[in-house]
């Protein structure tokens, strides 16, 4: 990773935001990575109970059918088996089953924690055994009799092939239909009539399908979760791998009809998640209702292979963008057409990202008329969880059509990009769907990574190579990372306690789970309290400790917990100063704090430690003015913006081998501008991270059903990840625009994940214009891109 | 991915391994470098009654020259035949082929013997030992016999081995002077099994082939020798060869499988570029 900064406002960042101090805006090392690097972190594994009962479960072979055997009762004689649970026992269980986020009314397919009569993918939990060791319950579900009578399976995306799902069979017979939500929703307006006009008056119209198949989280920690009911303490408590504690603990009271105080939820370090566990899934919760009826402690973790199959999938879509310009390439109008595979249960609602996808459609452009319907279908495959950029189909189909008009109007990519860039003069500039960009830099992140890539030096470099029959090629896409921040989620608080000792305890509702939280936010009130960092530690992912919350998710966290801190340090730091001001005889307004110690400004003689302010706070109270609450502790809970916005530009340089279609990553750059940065390299980590899921989505990773449902890729050997063999180096520029969100800062983890897919797609298509057209197909295996090079392509 | 229950035997010597293992027949499996039996054991996809490990089978593990041939131990580690001057210097393509399996931590537990006992047809040393013409030694009840590379297997991870036999030792011919080899493979990512590979080897005499082998691997069922290809280039030219047409000659006759990873076509296709990249390499090596 090389950080380049240039431009007129990046490298420093300075201002009115004073956004760079002592620790804010600095590279602060990551303080979790002492204990992740050097194997000290303690994942669930290292934390289950000695006396709790492993979970394994028997899931369904095939994609649908009738269960006509279930005959549990040899399994559950075997030694060591402490139980075998099917659907009859725990699904009874089962009050109320919805996610807090999507409400008790939206519309979801009907939920069960274990099949019951039939099943719908394959995958789906039928039975759990619940023995002394994994092993063991292993060899009991070999002893489960189980006959399925399989059915013709509706599945949409396998082997390559797409089409969505219809209702020849219907997934879930109690929904009524495979179409699991359409937009516009019921009520809307069907069409934009003056988008209409202008289609059908443009010089020039563009349309493409676009596709993206079905790739997955994949976190190292797969998900897990351990609860123990103790009938004693009228308490279950529960230690599960998630973003969102709290979430764990509504969905499980919800769903035994407990209260949230019978429930309590906390969480170890999480070893990756990518939106996987930002909900909570069937498996999760049945290992909580076991715990419940068998009034005992019951532990699950994922096995990889689980993982795979049935941990939740992503993408699977299409999207059909219609693009008017005049004969200048200036957009006109945009249409988009959006269609999903949710698969058979959905973790959350009935799981489609539309919605979003409709709102960011039109991307960092002045679209004029706009337009966006959409359809998500269920089929007989894993259910769709939200992955890194759930929604970034927007940007994958927006950016490529942007190359492919451009191509065909003779227009460099780059030119037509900025011809219908939002300039700095249209902020605030008001979205066709009514988001309103104030800080957005579209056109300096574009310039940047021209800039730092060369772009004009490879044009020349690309013509020589064409000579010699080397095949290269570069891509661009831009986006606006759209972050919602809806309901409670825009809502987050911080509480920040400083003891007798001196010392800041910081306390949060987040799931740090590979976002550096304890390192970020140590950063942001050590630099309000002004303290050293190693006197503030960040307390997270406990319901017992923490401020109700939403945990980690969206992009969130540094804007809404980042800007709670800060507040909640500026209230405890008022609340010091006026603690030190008794001590010191002095007007609060005449003091300051510094490495930890109070003086009064000029006098520095006259000074008291923070460590004798906290004692005074507590001890000395009887000294403070009646008014005044004893102690040291502050909070704030923030009111985020629904939708904050930051923006990115992404460069790839690409040359594909001519013999094989192997395509190797010479060169990636980005640019971007996520406001005031709390850690650089914590946001370089985060681009990066990114930007090599991006790399397997487009070039490795796919998981494959074929056309019976039945999954293909079921282990590392068939679902491919990038390695750090397969990756380049990546080159990050900065553009430093504030955000007008206390801190200044702004959403930025996603954005790597959702602009890398376009940028590469793009360059391979540019390296392969002399050749002819890149079909709708991903990944771009070699098989892909050396059918287009040899003209055999199956168009 | 929890094994069933198996017995464990850990022998020290090659006879009591062959004893242990005779006791068992096809109960029991030998656990090598277990880069490939523990996964296959994980997901139940095989069980045993007992699994005989030679990793204390110190006499198994050695690299030494033997009557013009270079002759390695079965459990010898990948990375100890990578490393190896007498490798390096007397059979290179298998040093160069090691290179390309998996990644250097498979190769430290991962051994010779066990990647060519298991006979995965994408894998690289079977590949090797194919087209050098090496020969196994294997040890059983009756004792030891020979088997040539050749005749080693059947069908996708089947080899001629019987249950109670211990693959014991692999013997690669030197080539003469004027021999060249190279090893070119198509994975999806570093460190994959091949999508399509081959191994080549030459010696050329006064301008003249006088020995080719070509093998094919991820090809089909089994390590393949593309004969036709062989023939053709026996005896011609070594300047001035139609490579393209030598890679189309050896892939004429074969018939790969389609996967996830790529079709058969799709093989077809980089295999015949493959093999003509090996053999410009090769030959090169061979004029030097
Ligand atoms: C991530 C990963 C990537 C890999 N990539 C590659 C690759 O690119 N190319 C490649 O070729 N391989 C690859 N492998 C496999 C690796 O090379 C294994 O080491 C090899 O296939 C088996 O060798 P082993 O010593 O581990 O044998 P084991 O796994 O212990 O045994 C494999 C089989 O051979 C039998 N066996 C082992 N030794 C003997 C013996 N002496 N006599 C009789 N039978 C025996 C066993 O009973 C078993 O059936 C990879 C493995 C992994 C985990």
């Amino acid at each position: 990773m090389t950080a380049v900064e240039s431009g007129p406002a990046a490298g420093t960042q300075s201002g009115s935001h004073s956004g760079v101090g002592r620790f804010l805006g600095q590279s602060v090392k990551r303080r979790e990575d002492a204990r992740l690097v050097t194997g000290h972190g303690r994942y669930l594994e290292d934390v289950l109970w000695p006396d709790a009962a492993h979970v394994a479960f028997l899931r369904s072979p095939v994609a649908r059918g009738r269960i006509t055997t279930l005959d549990v009762s040899a399994a559950a004689a075997l030694p060591g088996v402490r139980a075998v649970l099917t659907g009859a026992e725990l699904n009874p269980l089962a009050k109320s089953f919805w996610q807090t986020a999507m409400g008790k009314d939206s519309p979801q397919p009907p939920r069960r924690l274990l099949a019951a009569d039939d099943v719908r993918y394959a995958g789906e939990p039928i039975a759990m055994v619940l023995a002394d060791s994994r092993y063991l319950a292993e060899d009991a579900l070999e002893l489960i009799d189980l006959d399925i009578d399989a059915q013709p399976a509706v599945v949409s995306d396998h082997r390559g092939v797409w089409g969505a799902a219809k209702d020849e069979e219907l997934v879930h017979p109690e929904y009524g239909s495979n179409v699991a939500s359409t937009l516009p929703y019921p009520g809307m307006p069907t069409e934009n009539p003056a988008l209409e006009e202008v289609l059908s008056s443009a010089a020039h119209v563009f349309e493409e399908r676009f596709h993206q198949h079905r790739y997955i989280c994949v976190p190292m920690e797969t998900r897990g979760l351990q609860a123990r009911w103790d009938p004693a303490r009228d308490m279950l408590e529960i230690v599960s791998s998630t973003q969102n504690v709290h979430e764990v603990r509504s969905m499980v009271a919800r769903l035994l009809g407990l209260s949230d105080l019978q429930v309590q939820a906390r969480a170890e370090d999480v070893g990756g998640a990518f939106g996987l566990k930002c909900f909570v899934d069937k498996e999760e919760l049945a290992v909580a209702a076991a715990a419940y009826s068998q009034q005992c402690a019951v532990a699950w973790i994922e096995d990889r292979n689980e993982n795979l199959v049935a941990g939740g999938h992503s993408r699977t879509e299409d999207l059909t963008v219609t693009m008017a310009t005049d004969a200048d390439g200036k957009i006109l109008g945009i249409k988009g057409h959006h269609v999903e595979d949710v698969g058979a249960y959905p973790t959350y609602g009935v799981g489609g990202n539309a919605g979003l996808a409709m709102m960011m459609l039109p991307g960092p452009y002045d679209v004029g008329q706009y337009f966006y319907s959409a359809e998500a279908v269920f089929s007989n495959t894993c259910g769709m969880t939200p992955y890194r950029g759930p929604f970034l189909m927007e940007t994958v189909a927006r950016e490529q059509l942007v190359d492919i008009a451009a191509a065909k109007l003779g227009i460099d990519p780059l030119e037509f990009r900025r011809r219908n860039m939002i300039t700095p003069e249209q902020l605030p500039f008001s979205t066709p769907t009514g988001l309103v960009l104030e800080t957005i830099t579209p056109i300096e992140t574009l310039d940047q990574a021209a800039e730092i890539i060369g772009y004009e030096d490879f044009r020349r470099e690309q013509a020589a190579a064409r000579e010699e029959g080397r095949i290269l090629g570069i891509g661009f896409a831009s986006y606006i990372e759209g972050s919602p921040a809806f309901g409670a989620a825009g809502a987050e608080q911080v509480t920040v306690r400083m003891d007798m000792a001196g010392k800041a305890l910081v306390f949060m509702g987040s799931g740090s789970h590979g976002q550096s939280v304890e390192t970020t936010m140590a950063q942001v009130v050590a630099e309000e309290l002004g303290i050293d960092i190693d006197d503030v530690r960040i307390i997270q992912g406990d319901t017992t400790s923490a401020p109700y919350g939403t945990g980690t998710a969206g992009s969130r966290t540094a804007t809404t917990f980042g800007g709670a801190a800060r507040i909640a340090g500026q209230k405890l730091k008022e609340k010091i100063l006026a603690v030190a001001a008794v001590a010191l005889e002095a007007s609060p307004d005449d003091l300051e704090v510094s490495d930890g110690v109070v003086s009064v400004k000029g006098t520095p003689g006259a000074a008291v430690t923070i460590e004798q302010v906290a004692a005074m706070a507590y001890a000395g109270h009887t000294m403070l003015p009646p008014e005044m609450e004893p102690g040291l502790e502050a909070k704030h809970r923030i009111r985020n913006p629904p939708l904050m916005f930051s923006n990115a530009c992404h460069a790839a340089i690409v040359e594909i081998d001519r013999d094989t279609g192997a395509v190797d990553i010479k060169r990636y750059v980005v640019s971007e501008d996520c406001g005031n940065m709390i850690n650089p390299m914590v946001v370089e980590g985060q681009i990066t991270g990114g930007v090599v899921q991006g790399i397997g989505g487009v070039f490795y990773e796919h998981f494959v059903y074929d056309g019976d449902g039945n999954p293909l890729t079921t282990t590392f050997l068939d679902y491919l990840l990038p390695t750090a063999a397969d990756v380049p180096d990546i080159e990050i520029g900065h553009v430093v625009t504030p955000s007008n969100t206390p801190g200044g800062f702004k959403p930025m983890g996603e954005g790597g994940a959702i602009c890398s897919p376009p940028a590469l797609i793009n360059a391979v298509r540019d390296a392969l214009a002399p050749f002819g057209g890149l079909p709708n197909v991903q990944p771009l295996t070699p098989e892909v891109v050396l059918d287009v090079i040899d003209g055999t392509a199956a168009v | 991915m929890k094994p069933a229950p198996f017995t464990y035997e850990a022998p020290t010597t090659l006879a009591e391994a062959v004893d242990v293992l005779g006791r068992y027949g096809d109960e029991a499996k030998v656990l090598a470098g277990g880069q490939s039996l523990v996964p296959v054991l994980a997901l139940r996809l095989a069980r045993f009654e007992a699994l005989v490990d030679l990793n204390r089978v110190d006499e198994l593990a050695y690299v030494r020259e033997d009557d013009g041939a270079v002759v390695i131990g079965a459990m010898t580690r990948q990375a100890t035949v990578e490393a190896d001057p007498l490798v390096a210097r007397s059979v290179p393509v298998l040093a160069e082929a090691t290179r390309l399996i998996g990644h250097f931590q498979i190769r430290n537990r991962g051994t010779l013997g066990g990647s060519i006992a298991h006979g995965d047809p994408a894998a690289e040393y079977p590949a090797v030992v194919t087209a050098l013409d090496a020969t196994v030694t294997v040890a059983g009840p009756g004792g030891q016999r020979q088997i040539a590379a050749t005749d080693l297997y059947d069908g996708p991870m089947t080899s001629t081995l019987s249950d109670d036999e211990i693959l014991a030792a692999v013997s690669f011919p030197v080539w003469g002077p004027g021999s060249g080899f190279a090893v070119r493979e198509m994975a999806r990512r570093e460190g994959d099994f091949a999508t399509a590979g081959t191994v080549v080897g030459v010696t050329v005499a006064d301008g003249k082939i006088s020995r080719a082998a070509i093998s094919l691997f991820g090809m089909g069922p089994v390590p393949l020798r593309a004969r036709a290809a062989e023939a053709h280039l026996v005896g011609a030219d070594a300047s001035g060869l139609d490579l393209t047409e030598v890679g189309a000659a050896a892939v004429a006759d074969v018939d790969p499988p389609s996967d996830v990873h790529a079709s058969g076509r799709y093989r077809t296709r980089v295999a015949s570029r493959l093999v003509a990249r090996a053999l410009e390499s090769a030959l090169q090596e061979a004029n030097r």
